[in-house]
């Protein structure tokens, strides 16, 4: 298990360097640097040629990535433009509500998906199975914002129980009670809008994963065993039924993480989503570099928590 | 005249392991076959799963690749590098389960005209007479030409694939347990017919099967495979009324026979065979746990026997 | 007379095709006695394996109409739970393929570990223990070792020892086999037959054996139960039934086998095929179709079995002037088609 690990790490290395490489090569392939929007007009050319040479930023490509590289391990992220702050802080905030809405969702999703999945699966063709099964269809078919903009105008505007924008109530005092709270007041509606519609792709793969498995042999030698109808499912075909979505955890908490630009924007929460769009749109390449190699990260990280989990649920593609 | 000639056929894999994922050992599928079969008779390819008795058809077949060794074909050598010996429309093969080794979304006269349509531009007008002779000596109607496999029934599918096998008029076929899959009273049939084509068409065949019943009942000479390797081979009454090899031995002890005046005796016999497999058969392999070279013991009679001495 | 173990009668097990429920075992009653090999035979569509899904009460979509006696109870009147108490207890199976029987995410001893459980065979700290004894006793190697296994790390035979010792784990009083070889090498089937005669006599069990395979019931049974579509054909002592088979079917199959005797020539063949379960008379000899040089008055209107000697039934009066008849062409006609809806008694579950 720790070698297999291992070997995956030493993999996934050579990816992440090849993916830094290529993010630099493209953000230095924008127009202007980091100085330029620094740039006070009053000040000669002169100084601003030393300053470049100070800063590095006539070194060739590699001796820069190099110091990009040796600047992050440092903790360096370089500093926006547009916000004047460091990147590392800007990016900071927004991702601290993107991994609270992200797990909220989760949690949400199979709190919710399993056991519609493990019903519809068990009791496929029945009436709760075709309502079931109709709304993973209204899911798939539904766009995200669409959902997003129901859900706020009957429970933020028409009945008034959550608010409709933001992360906090503003004025609270962080880590009070009351700031908790109110952070996870506004988690409710966006949460719950990326859920309801997240959750339909578990739906279907555990209802057919459990309907390929309830007639399986081994299912069979269960009952005959004379193992409860209620442990048959829970105890045998439940297990063996999720092993796609095991597989498929490490990739949706990742594509979680990289926030819903559309639900962010519907429920004006600050998060990773609106930050990309935003640093790409005000040009803030220091900010979009570090997000992209961040996204690109969190896929390799991703794929490999998938891979662990998958061989920790599944002992036949365990390695010796 | 041999129609076929496999010399000292290899099919190795490698297995792959450790930590850098490189090559540790090899899986011998098959290991040092050879095999002779006149024209116009069948051999049988007997052996337990894991013997190597399909990997050495499929290698005649060219499906999977040849590690080392030589087959050749009416005397071509089929597994030559470069230049490559085109002789698939004179090899055939047919399959062990009828359930699934057709497609079923075509329809009959698809399935049975897509061989010639592979090698001959034929319009449909000409295509369909000949299909239709083909599914009459397989002994289905003419009703059945466009109509889906799932119509059919297990033993009248085996028909459907031995009609596509012989669209060609191959030379050899190559059958990979064709009644494995069927019950007692359908094998009978699928039997018979086997038979029948064969002498009218004077079709040579490697009939790869377990059931040591079957491959007397269908075959003229018979190899006994353990672990990729030949551990005897003869004909086939040399075989059953005198086997030489342990694991031949063995091998048809176990079967279980339906002559209940002799069932006491069959099992004391099985058991007594057991015994001295059981005390004698590492003997029988070399160091590595392979089978010892074919010695001739009659003119036709090989036996992997301990080399003596 | 001895105590039945297992006593079926008129066991009806119907499988719903399009809106209409269809019998894949029809009317068959049967009976075991403790120490008894019971076979029951026939190919496939033949309703052997409905039969033995029947009696576990594994059957989930299909209407089961009879008695099923065991242990002076009527299996198909008790509810769930008491069945539960039951199956994996005193009535245990054996399973035909065993390279899917196991779960493949359970260590081998859980797997053994949960029958015991339920069963309440063991105090729970001798479960473990028990559990690598059985390994054992079903002849495998180093039981310790394949306790912890999972099933994938395991071959065939090995597989179909630990079903045995899942089967064998609460000392069963009645043990069904469901073509329990079919799936294994010959020489693996001869081991694990003799391990079914070995439980079978250590434990003093009945055994309902079934196959397809003859040579198989030859060496096993007691008792021979050959079933066509649906219904039993003919019921006799082992001996009786290989020397002196009376029904056209029987004697029409043990001809179809490529034994010894029929060394260079060709085998019988029974013409047609089986009927489709929804595709089937319900009156007359079900054979009928299949020898059809047999005159119609032959046979009878409405066929039973009826015991002809001692201990032997045979269904039909067909049997009495019957000849295996020439070789005829093996032709198919156009009526012979059917199409198969998927509803093949083995199939449906």
């Amino acid at each position: 298990m720790l070698k297999f690990t291992i070997r995956r790490l030493l993999i996934t290395f050579p990816q992440l360097v090849i993916l830094s490489v290529l993010v630099f090569i493209m953000g230095s392939m924008m127009p202007g640097d980091a100085l330029s929007g620094l740039i006070d007009p009053s000040i000669p050319a002169e100084a601003i040629q030393a300053r470049r040479e100070q800063l590095g930023l006539d070194n060739p490509w590699y001796i820069q990535y190099r110091d990009w590289i040796f600047a992050m391990f440092q903790g360096d992220f370089g500093t926006s433009i547009f916000h004047q702050r460091p990147v590392m802080d800007v990016i900071g905030d927004r991702l601290m509500n993107t991994v609270w809405l992200s797990l909220f969702s989760t949690v949400l999703i199979y709190l919710l998906g399993l056991p519609l999945g493990l019903v519809s699966g068990r009791y496929n063709d029945s009436l709760l199975d075709n309502a079931i099964t109709g709304y993973t269809y209204l899911g798939f078919a539904t766009p995200q914002f669409i959902f997003g903009l129901i859900i706020l105008w009957i429970f933020g505007y028409n009945l008034g129980w959550f608010p409709t924008g933001g992360s906090v109530a503003p004025g609270l005092e962080p880590g009070s009670i009351d700031y908790i709270l109110s952070k996870i007041n506004h988690l409710v509606l966006p949460s719950f809008a990326i859920a309801l519609i997240g959750l339909v792709g578990t739906v279907q793969y555990l209802r057919s994963g459990i309907i390929e498995t309830k007639q399986k042999d081994f299912i069979i030698l269960a009952r005959a065993k004379g193992v409860k109808e209620s442990a048959v499912y829970n105890k045998h075909v439940f297990r063996n039924s999720i092993l796609p979505i095991a597989a498929f955890f490490g990739y949706e908490i990742v594509a979680l993480l990289g926030g819903s630009i559309f639900i962010e924007m519907i429920y004006s929460y600050p998060g990773m989503g609106r930050l990309f769009l935003d640093s790409i749109s005000t040009r803030d390449f220091s900010v979009a570099n570090v997000l992209i190699l961040f996204y690109g990260f969190l896929a390799i990280v991703g794929a490999l928590v998938s891979d662990i989990i998958l061989s920790i649920v599944d002992p036949r593609i365990r390695i010796k | 005249m041999n129609l076929l000639e496999i010399k000292d056929l290899k099919v190795h894999y490698p297995i792959k392991g450790g930590f850098f994922n490189t090559v540790k050992d090899h899986v011998k599928a098959v290991d040092g076959v050879s095999i002779s079969i006149p024209e116009g008779t069948t051999y049988g390819l007997v052996g337990e799963s894991g013997s190597g008795k399909t990997t050495t058809g499929k290698a005649v077949m060219g499906l999977n690749h040849v590690t080392s060794g030589e087959i050749f074909f009416d005397g071509q050598k089929l597994n030559s590098k470069g230049k490559k010996v085109d002789v698939r429309d004179d090899i055939q093969m047919i399959f062990q389960d009828p359930y699934s080794s057709l497609n079923p979304r075509k329809r009959v006269f698809d399935i049975v005209a897509e061989p010639i349509r592979n090698y001959h531009k034929k319009t449909r007008g000409e295509l369909v007479p000949e299909v239709l002779g083909l599914l009459q000596r397989v002994g289905l109607p003419p009703g059945s030409l466009y109509k889906y496999p799932h119509e059919f029934s297990g033993g009248q599918r085996q028909r459907i694939g031995v009609a596509r096998a012989i669209a060609l008029n191959p030379k050899l076929i190559i059958a990979d347990e064709p009644v494995s899959a069927l019950d007692v009273s359908v094998q009978a049939q699928v039997l018979n017919f086997m038979q029948d084509i064969q002498q009218d068409m004077n079709l040579t065949m490697m009939f790869i099967a377990h059931d040591l019943g079957v491959v007397r009942h269908m075959c003229r000479h018979i190899g006994i495979m353990y672990q990729g390797r030949l551990v005897e081979e003869g004909r086939t009454e040399e075989i059953f009324k005198n086997p030489q090899h342990i694991y031949t031995k063995r091998l048809i002890a176990a079967i279980p026979d339906t002559d209940v005046d002799e069932i006491e005796n069959n099992l004391a016999f099985r058991q007594m065979v057991k015994e001295e497999y059981d005390r004698n058969f590492a003997d029988h392999l070399d160091e590595e746990g392979r089978a010892f070279p074919l010695q001739s013991i009659t003119e036709t009679h090989r036996v992997a026997l301990p080399v003596k001495g | 007379m001895t105590e039945k173990l297992l006593e079926v009668n008129n066991l009806t097990t119907s499988f719903k095709i399009g809106s209409e429920y269809f019998p894949a075992v029809d009317d068959v009653s049967l009976s075991i006695q403790p120490n008894e090999v019971l076979a029951l035979v026939g190919e496939s569509g033949s309703g052997k394996s409905a039969t033995a899904f029947s009696l576990m009460g594994l059957h989930r979509k299909a209407r089961i109409e009879g008695e099923v006696n065991f242990q002076g109870q009527n299996l198909l009147k008790l509810n769930e739970g008491k069945m539960n108490k039951i199956r994996g207890g005193d009535l245990a199976m054996i399973f035909q393929d065993p390279m899917t029987a196991l779960n493949p995410l359970m260590k081998i001893k859980q797997q053994i570990i949960e029958t015991l459980k339920i069963h309440n065979t063991k105090a729970k700290n001798e479960r473990e223990a028990y559990a690598v004894e059985l390994l054992d006793r079903v002849g495998i190697p180093r039981p310790d070792r394949v306790a912890e296994a999972y099933p994938h790390e395991l071959s065939g035979g090995m597989r179909q020892r630990v079903v045995i010792a899942i089967a064998i784990a609460n000392r069963p009083k009645l043990l069904i086999a469901d073509e329990p070889t079919t799936a294994l090498d010959v020489t693996i089937q001869a081991q694990i037959l003799d391990l079914i005669r070995e439980l079978q006599d250590d434990l003093n069990s009945g055994v309902l054996l079934i196959t397809h395979d003859l040579g198989v019931v030859a060496e096993m049974a007691d008792r021979v139960a050959v079933m066509y579509a649906g219904q039993i054909v003919e019921v006799a002592p082992v001996r009786e039934l290989f020397k002196n088979p009376q029904h056209p079917y029987t004697r029409s199959l043990l001809n179809s086998l490529p034994t010894e005797s029929m060394l260079g020539s060709k085998l019988h063949v029974i013409q047609g095929v089986v009927p489709a379960l929804n595709k089937m008379d319900r009156t007359g000899c079900r054979f009928a179709p299949r020898i059809p040089w047999v005159p119609a008055s032959e046979h009878e209107k409405n066929p039973k079995l009826r015991e002809i000697a001692d201990d032997h039934y045979v269904r039909c009066t067909c049997y009495k002037n019957f000849s295996l008849g020439s070789e005829t062409p093996q032709n198919i006609d156009a009526e012979e088609y059917q199409i198969e809806t998927g509803a093949r008694g083995g199939s449906v579950r």
